[in-house]
């Protein structure tokens, strides 16, 4: 089981927010904290994995009564100075959920699960081989386009959803099939709105 | 419902009221000022006279010229600061059975160092199993006070652990608790083994602290004492005098307050001398070499705004060396940091306190544990009516 990068703190069927450890946010040998835009993946109480996009990425004070203010002091005089700072914010995400692995089949469906993760779930980011099977017919960017989270900008997760298609195969290795084959799905998508589709194309590579 | 504009005759006669005290106070602080600076002068012979007198007001015992001021040295580069403070949810008469709940924020700041902050709570769920017979006969009537002292007790405990798991040997270290030292409000339970048995579990760990050497502080904010002043009253004669004028243009300095007078005397970032506090709970029921002393310390609440506090130490803590200096550095740089209150006490309280909502969600669970035991609460439909009034 590879390292968990956070919890899930609220849980629905259509998203989730976890809360992104403290220790994966400072992890020195890898990026650990989960990216605007990137597949990460959380168990359900049946054992189901459900696939989301991060849609929203946010750090703030774990005390919706206490904002954080202005100190004018470099981060190191921070550390020495004001050390309860640090510790009284958090990473949080927003992930929208897309896909999932059923546990009695073990096959990806591209669809909602029957049910949300568990609060408290652990959350992992998704490795290149499960973003590879997030494949053709690409049918997550369906209720990607349809249904998007209200708040956030759908182009430009549509962006990072296509980048992601793209590494996953190989990068200019051999992943510009997979990214023209998501490419056309987007644009039927899109009903054939080429501009819409060049803008989005155009920040992929 | 508030009909305000009933009220406006009253406040017209407050505002008025206001007006005149703003006026005697000012006669006030020149008299006080005065009578500050003759006791100053012979402020040894004085003293003699007040342990003569034994007067029955609480009378501040001098150690020094009492208008010594000292400005603030600077913080050690190094310095491991503790704090406790608590929060409680007293015990409902109206539920049965009887239960109530203490909780303690803890913080621990390693400053000068990347040390990351210790900063946590621990609450104590106590019922009548855990009170031996004296708190049981007390609980129905006095209950606030006991809970109340239970509370301090917890914060002293805990702030002595908290002292325990993060001195680091050659580093200053200051421990500060909240609120004064002097168990005033255990006399009034008219109780007195129980008082006695708070006071003794209370001092227990002031002799614990001692005999690690931790300096121990309590921060008092705005406050309310006359200590100093009735030195002052003392010397003018009118100690035990209730009348509010001498003559018609000099007040007495009855009502007049320690945090006024040094507002006049102490610029902002000073500290004033070290006192000794009369109190006869002192002097009857604390061990031989905790008396409480103070001083008073003047501290920036913004750019142009100042106030007075009051920092209590038991007498040892004067004896290590520099306690006393590293206690007012380090006071003074954690309230400029706090904007105006300690930040280390201030993350206490955050930690300690029990919002609405964590309440709610304390009730509900006893409710629902003690149901699913057989146990039927009684009584908390008056709670529920009280939070959710009907039309």
């Amino acid at each position: 089981m590879p390292t968990a990068i956070g919890e899930v703190i609220e849980s629905s069927t259509r998203t989730f927010v976890a809360e992104v450890y403290d220790e994966a946010r400072s992890r020195p040998d890898e990026p650990a904290e989960p990216a605007f835009g990137e597949w990460v993946w959380a168990e359900t109480a049946r054992g189901d994995e459900v696939y989301a996009l991060v849609s929203h990425v946010e750090i703030g004070s774990y005390d919706a009564n206490r904002q954080a203010v202005a100190l004018g002091m470099d981060e190191e005089e921070r550390r020495r100075e004001m050390p309860m700072v640090q510790e009284l914010l958090r990473m949080t995400v927003r992930a929208q959920i897309l896909a999932f692995r059923s546990a009695r089949s073990g096959s990806m469906r591209q669809t909602l699960p029957p049910h949300p993760p568990d609060i408290h779930a652990f959350v992992h980011r998704c490795t290149r081989e499960q973003v590879r099977d997030l494949d053709a017919p690409y049918d997550f960017l369906r209720t990607l386009v349809e249904s998007p989270d209200p708040a956030v900008p759908v182009d430009d997760l549509l962006v990072a959803a296509l980048r992601q298609v793209h590494e996953a195969h190989g990068a200019e290795h051999g992943g510009r099939p997979e990214l023209v084959a998501a490419g056309r799905t987007l644009s039927r998508l899109l009903d054939d709105d080429h501009e819409r589709l060049q803008s989005i194309l155009r920040r992929v590579l | 419902m508030l009909d305000l504009s009933r009220l406006r005759s009253q406040i017209d006669a407050f505002e008025s009221y206001q007006v005149a005290s703003e006026d005697r106070r000012k006669l006030q602080r020149r008299r006080a000022g005065r009578a500050l600076q003759a006791v100053a002068d012979d402020w040894q012979a004085v003293r003699g006279r007040v342990e003569e007198a034994e007067p029955r007001e609480l009378v501040a015992r001098m150690r020094e010229d009492p208008a010594r001021t000292s400005a603030a040295p600077e913080r050690p580069t190094l310095v491991t600061v503790v704090a406790t403070d608590g929060s409680q949810i007293y015990p409902d008469r109206h539920v049965e059975p009887t239960y109530f709940l203490l909780n303690v924020g803890r913080v621990a700041f390693q400053y000068g160092t990347t040390a990351a902050p210790a900063l946590d709570a621990v609450p104590d769920l106590r019922f009548r199993e855990d009170l031996d017979r004296h708190f049981d006969a007390v609980l129905a009537s006095m209950t606030t006070e006991v809970v109340s002292a239970l509370r301090d007790e917890m914060e002293l405990e805990h702030l002595l652990d908290a002292a325990r798991e993060n001195a680091v040997g050659g580093r200053a270290l200051v421990a500060l608790a909240d609120g004064t030292l002097i168990r005033w409000m255990i006399r009034g339970m008219r109780n007195q083994p129980l008082e006695e048995a708070l006071i003794r579990r209370y001092t227990g760990y002031l002799q614990d602290f001692r005999a690690e050497q931790f300096p121990l502080a309590s921060y008092v904010s705005m406050p309310g004492t006359t200590d100093v002043v009735n030195l002052l009253r003392f010397h003018l004669g009118e100690l035990g005098d209730d009348g509010e004028w001498v003559d018609d243009e000099t007040p007495t300095l009855r009502g007049f307050l320690d945090r006024t007078l040094f507002d006049d005397v102490l610029a902002v970032g000073e500290r004033s001398a070290v006192f000794g506090s009369a109190s006869h709970i002192i002097r009857e029921s604390y061990p031989e070499g905790q008396a409480i002393c103070y001083f008073y310390l003047k501290i920036p609440t913004g750019p142009q705004t100042s106030e007075i506090t009051r920092v209590e130490m038991p007498e040892w803590v004067l004896d290590i060396p520099d306690a006393v200096d590293h206690l007012h550095a380090t006071l003074l740089d954690e309230c400029r940091k706090g904007s105006g209150y300690p930040v280390s006490l201030s993350e206490a309280h955050e930690h300690a306190v029990i919002r609405a909502d964590e309440r709610d969600a304390f009730f509900r669970l006893i409710e629902r544990r003690l149901r699913r035991a057989g146990l039927p609460t009684t009584g908390s439909r008056k709670r529920l009516s009280k939070q959710r009034p009907r039309v």
